[in-house]
């Protein structure tokens, strides 16, 4: 009985993971197929991957076929199959060869764009959150409402008068336009977070530390930063992922095109001719996700661990 | 909350501004990037102004004309709420009982690829979802029109999100079957962290099965649900990025949302106040949205400290 | 001894952030994401006095490879290294940058822009008056220095740069309400109908000489299981509304076309500005009450019965080219994608649309269908062209970016640009056009419409007239309820208008009152 429903659970979980998935198993096909393979059958498998195992399989039983191949200028040469395996994988990996060209520069900036935020979030986050939650002095409940609040401003409503001031700031078309008011909104997650989890830590612990004669700044450094090593695990990964998402912004100040992440840059690149091979954009999609994979594969853990820290409640 | 002993008068006022040395930083960046440009439109939807032109004071108007004589507002608004509730029934719901189900598999190992497989599509950009949906699932000869045709249901075919009666719907169904995400690995650690003794009380008791979901698991996970809602509310009455990809807001103001409406006033139309008076009105909608969860839906420790 | 270790491990942290922020800040030497020409670096790029940015636009852009097939484009790179040799102080940087409204907003506003961009030049006119823009008429009317040099007094563009251009009517038509030129009509655009052979033999039908014909064929054609027409949303509300427009009322137009704009009109054969279609608008026409305007939006949905399903999110290349549509209107560059194809299993051909008989309407002027072509590229010049100086008046750079534009259109450099792929029609005099373009060559030569319906008025208007018309064309809301709509954002537009030019409507009722004789047999005036 409880195998049956163990299975049948597994069975209802991998049809909706299949159905999430689906979207993303097309692109991914379709990142290894022509324009004129999309067009002209719609779901089917990749030929350069068809044609790549027949090659493959024969030039591995020493068979001497010759395979038709496109030469890479429209004439179609036939070739041995080791040749011709060489060649179809490269009309497989075509899409992903531009992709990476196009958004090369964007995955840098977005690295960049990131660590810095992220850096930044984790910082004053929990420093603020620290003070707020841990001392009380006159004007800290003011403070923490003054903070917090932010949450509710609709970002529509500021994204033109923060354009104006980032153009009065002279930050257009550098990375601190992205940078700064994403630190200075990300924080904002961040205190909230982060104050409901030390909020929730026993005060011995700071209190033995006071006695020793510790400074903030020193509790700060040697208990809390690594008491909240989970939660901070959390902030970061919620904050990279909200940075790696936003195009609009980036968008708007990137006027040169010189500073866009990966967001803004495939926005960029799907209304670009570059868009035009289809395989092109298919494989940006896929090569820009796989940081992200990377990212969770291993933060996975960490990530469960802050969210059941006791931080993630409202 | 301890206070530290003050042994000198100057001690406490040095303690104090040590506090505020701290916060310096965070308060100076979140003053200069938030509440200047919002303190900005509050001001600027008092004008009637234009980027790179002129402007003049018009006291209430833009409000005047967005809530009495916009005829956008009315069914850009029920859009609006429309998504926002789609979004919170489902957000809270499907993600939590597959939370429940793969909190319940057997196999450690299982239940790890799935959290894993779950959280894939949350790494592909939401730019690309959307533009996943609008071009392969919705489009004339895209997945949902060639698998009708496939199955013989001819009829049904239509061009989903440019059809008046289908548009919003296609709309709120973006992300089907919406357990991409964090949703269900918040649900998860919330359902991992009801204590062993709980749950063990409860077989005890006979409390299992669906009777133990109800009656155990979501008042324990309750402060995760409240998260969950505040940023679904939040996130709906704010978003329209998706739509503006897909939809433009169109066809008529079917997918309209009063955000996407904001941002066509202020890049298209040249009308800033009027745009900044919108989001001035949208600040108030969640702001009382905030008010009132805040003060009707009690989390878990609050039902449980008032016991 | 641990203290000590902290602030150590803070300060480094701090010092490492400083020098990121410091390498950081200039954003002109940050990484460059757009494509930058090869060998081409820093070092270089400092030498030059001046720095051209310029945004081709997706046409010319050097690199992409159109519709995936062929060879990257280097047409447009190969111009600017000869210009850059003939000018060694000045620099040219191609950067692609979408065309699309809230970017050229925030843009020029900021006074960052590309120096020459590429935008629908409708799109400039909401903004002229803020000075984003440089006026290009003094040098228009001057002559093409590059032309002069050559020694040649017959050769267009010896005595002003005007006469190289091909299409006067059309390019000249861009100029802003207040009369000025803004922009470049680099090329030439024209739409047409492609069309299956195979699919047309197959079920019997012909190329259509009218209307009514037509609308038989695509009866024929949908009964026989193909989606007759293909078209998008953006191709109803543009391109449809013009040409039915011009359809319905071009036999009235002596009667309503107030003023003759004296440099224009001989290139036209009457043409309808936004002054004049304001004041029509007053006088009761485009309202429920002038039974053309409201006949323009029924042919409209009588068409939209044999389209695709999905207007907006359109999949219209494929539907053509796996054969399940039968026709469809599109633009020129759609011919390089179908002579591309190598697995395209069907002959195609092109034809214009036919006209309306007195069958398909009592208002029918019986003329052929107009041209509502225009500029594939249009160039302007940006504030950001003149930031050597501060003004365009003294400004050397600003002297080199019209440099650039008027070598681009010297016909041995244009054809490298132009014609190094079928895609759009060149738009200088003595260019060839390329021999699969040629269809829409004889298209061009037809007259021009009588007008740009959603383009004379703001952004606003054709947004909302997008989306209403999308949804009466979808059964969403009944014809009355439509126009409306339709009435309440020309008055806005109309509104709009009047608030930011100064029209003299004084004359335009006194012209109005002299052509009251043309329009006295006329039936179906809206203040009738």
């Amino acid at each position: 009985m409880r195998r049956v429903r163990n299975g049948a659970m597994h069975l209802v979980v991998a049809a909706v993971a299949a159905l999430t998935l689906l979207p993303f198993v097309f692109v991914l096909n379709n990142s290894f197929r022509t324009n004129s393979e999309i067009y002209h059958s719609f779901f089917g498998l990749p030929n350069a991957l068809k044609d790549m195992a027949q090659a493959g399989g024969a030039a591995l039983r020493g068979r001497e076929t010759a395979f038709p191949v496109d030469a890479g200028n429209g004439d179609i040469i036939a070739a041995a199959p080791d040749e011709a395996l060489a060649r179809f994988g490269a009309i497989a990996v075509k899409g992903y060869r531009m992709a990476w060209r196009v958004i090369r520069p964007y995955m840098l900036n977005t690295f960049f764009v990131c660590a810095v935020t992220v850096l930044g979030v984790g910082l004053l986050g929990s420093m603020s959150a620290y003070v707020l939650s841990r001392y009380r002095f006159p004007g800290s409940k003011a403070v923490f409402i003054y903070i917090v609040s932010t949450m509710m401003f609709p970002g529509v409503l500021t994204l033109v008068p923060s354009f104006l001031l980032v153009k009065q700031l002279g930050l257009l078309n550098t990375y601190w336009a992205m940078i700064l008011p994403y630190i200075a909104g990300g924080q904002v997650f961040a205190t909230f977070v982060f104050k409901s989890f030390f909020d929730g830590l026993p005060e011995d612990l700071f209190e033995s530390a006071r006695i020793d004669g510790a400074g903030h700044f020193q509790i700060y450094v040697n208990l809390v930063v690594p008491l909240s090593k989970p939660v901070l695990a959390v902030v970061m990964i919620m904050n990279i992922l909200s940075t790696w998402n936003n195009f609009l912004w980036p968008f708007i100040t990137n006027i040169d095109g010189r500073h866009h992440v990966i967001a803004s840059g495939l926005y960029v690149l799907a209304t670009s001719p570059h868009a035009s091979n289809m395989s092109t954009l298919f494989a940006a999609y896929m090569a820009s996700s796989v940081p992200l994979l990377l990212l969770f594969i291993y933060a996975t853990k960490p990530f469960i661990q802050g969210v059941t820290s006791g931080a993630f409640k409202a | 909350m301890t206070r530290p002993r003050p042994a000198l008068i100057g001690h406490r006022a040095r303690f104090t501004l040590s506090c505020y040395g701290l916060l310096l930083v965070p308060l100076a960046l979140l003053t200069l990037f938030v509440y200047v440009p919002v303190m900005w439109a509050f001001t600027k939807s008092l004008f009637q102004f234009e980027v790179g032109g002129a402007s003049r004071f018009i006291g209430l108007d833009n409000y005047v004309e967005f809530i009495t004589r916009d005829p956008t507002t009315i069914p850009s608004f029920l859009n609006m709420l429309f998504l926002t509730l789609f979004a919170v029934c489902t957000r809270l719901s499907i993600p939590l009982i597959l939370a429940k189900l793969i909190h319940a598999l057997a196999s450690e190992r299982a239940r790890y690829f799935y959290r894993v497989l779950f959280l894939i599509p949350v790494l592909v950009p939401g730019v690309a979802v959307q533009l996943i949906w609008a071009g392969m699932i919705y489009r004339d000869r895209g997945m949902l029109n060639e698998a009708l045709r496939a199955v013989g249901l001819d009829t049904l075919v239509t061009g989903w999100l440019s059809d008046p009666s289908t548009a919003l719907v296609a709309v709120a169904f973006v992300g089907f079957p919406f357990v991409g995400g964090f949703e269900v690995l918040i649900y998860y650690a919330g359902l991992s962290s009801i204590p062993q003794s709980v749950t063990e009380a409860a077989a005890i008791e006979g409390c299992v099965g669906l009777q133990k979901f109800f009656r155990i698991d979501i008042p324990m996970v309750l402060s995760q649900l409240k998260l969950i809602l505040i940023l679904t509310i939040i996130g709906g009455v704010q978003g329209f990025q998706g739509i503006f990809i897909m939809t433009r807001g169109g066809p008529g103001f079917k997918t309209t949302v009063p955000g996407l409406w904001m941002y066509f006033n202020a890049f298209s139309f040249q009308r800033m106040g009027y745009a900044c008076a919108i989001g001035v009105c949208l600040f108030a909608v969640i702001f009382g949205l905030t008010i009132l969860n805040m003060r009707y839906f009690k989390s878990t420790e609050e039902l449980v400290g008032r016991r | 001894m641990g203290f000590l270790r902290h602030v150590f491990r803070w300060l480094s942290l701090a010092l490492i952030a400083l020098a990121g922020a410091w390498l950081l800040w200039p954003a002109r030497d940050g990484e460059a994401a757009s494509a930058r020409r090869d060998g081409r670096d820093a070092a270089n790029r400092a030498e030059a006095r001046h720095v051209i940015t310029l945004s081709p636009g997706s046409a010319y852009l050097p690199g992409a490879v159109p519709f995936g097939v062929g060879q990257p484009l280097v047409g447009l790179a190969a111009v600017i290294r000869d210009f850059e040799k003939r000018f060694p102080d000045t620099r040219v940087e191609i950067i692609n940058v979408p065309g699309v409204r809230e970017y050229i907003v925030t843009q020029l506003s900021s006074g960052r822009a590309p120096d020459i961009i590429n935008v629908n030049v409708e799109d400039v006119w909401t903004d002229v008056q803020k000075g984003w823009y440089v006026p290009l008429d003094a040098y228009l009317e001057a002559p093409n220095p590059f032309i002069r040099e050559k020694g040649d007094p017959t050769a267009p563009g010896y005595h002003q740069w005007w006469d190289m251009f091909k299409y006067q009517a059309i390019s000249r038509g861009k100029a802003a309400p207040d009369g000025r030129n803004y922009c470049i009509s680099f090329d030439m655009v024209e739409t047409a109908i492609f069309y299956n052979k195979d699919i047309f033999a197959k079920v019997g039908v012909s190329v259509p000489t009218t209307w009514e014909q037509w609308l038989d064929d695509m009866a024929k054609l949908e009964a026989a299981g193909y989606t007759p027409l293909l078209m998008s949303i953006y191709a109803f509300n543009d391109w449809c509304v013009d040409l039915i427009f011009d359809q319905l009322y071009y036999a009235v137009l002596p009667g309503i076309d107030l003023l003759q704009d004296p440099t224009r009109e001989k290139y036209l054969e009457g043409y309808l500005d936004w002054d004049e279609l304001c004041f029509l608008y007053r006088q009761g026409f485009f309202t429920p009450r002038d039974p053309r305007y409201a006949e323009l939006w029924r042919h409209m949905r009588a068409l939209r019965k044999y389209c695709n399903r999905n207007l907006a999110n359109i999949d219209t290349d494929r539907e053509f080219v796996t054969q399940q549509g039968a026709m469809y209107w599109t633009a020129c560059p759609l011919t390089y994608r179908l002579m591309a194809d190598k697995e395209l299993g069907f002959e195609w051909g092109v034809f214009y649309l036919p006209r309306f008989t007195t069958a398909t309407s009592e208002f029918a002027s019986e003329t052929e269908m107009c041209v509502i072509g225009g500029a594939g590229m249009q160039y302007e010049v940006t504030n950001s062209a003149y930031n050597d100086t501060g003004d365009p008046a003294t400004s050397e750079k600003l002297e080199r970016v019209i440099a650039l534009l008027q070598f681009m259109t010297v016909p041995e450099h244009y054809e490298r640009i132009v014609n190094e792929y079928p895609c759009f029609l060149p738009n200088v005099v003595g260019v060839p056009v390329l021999p699969s373009l040629e269809p829409f060559e004889a298209i061009l030569e037809r007259r021009y419409t009588t007008t740009k319906w959603i383009f004379t008025f703001d952004l606003r208007f054709s947004e909302i007239q997008q989306r209403m018309l999308e949804l009466y064309l979808n059964d969403g809301i009944a014809l009355d309820a439509f126009l409306e709509w339709q009435e309440a954002n020309l008055e806005a537009a109309t509104q709009n208008l009047l608030a930011r030019k100064n029209v003299d409507m004084a004359r335009l009722e006194r012209e109005w009152d002299r052509r009251a004789p043309l329009r006295a047999d006329t039936r179906g005036l809206p203040y009738d």
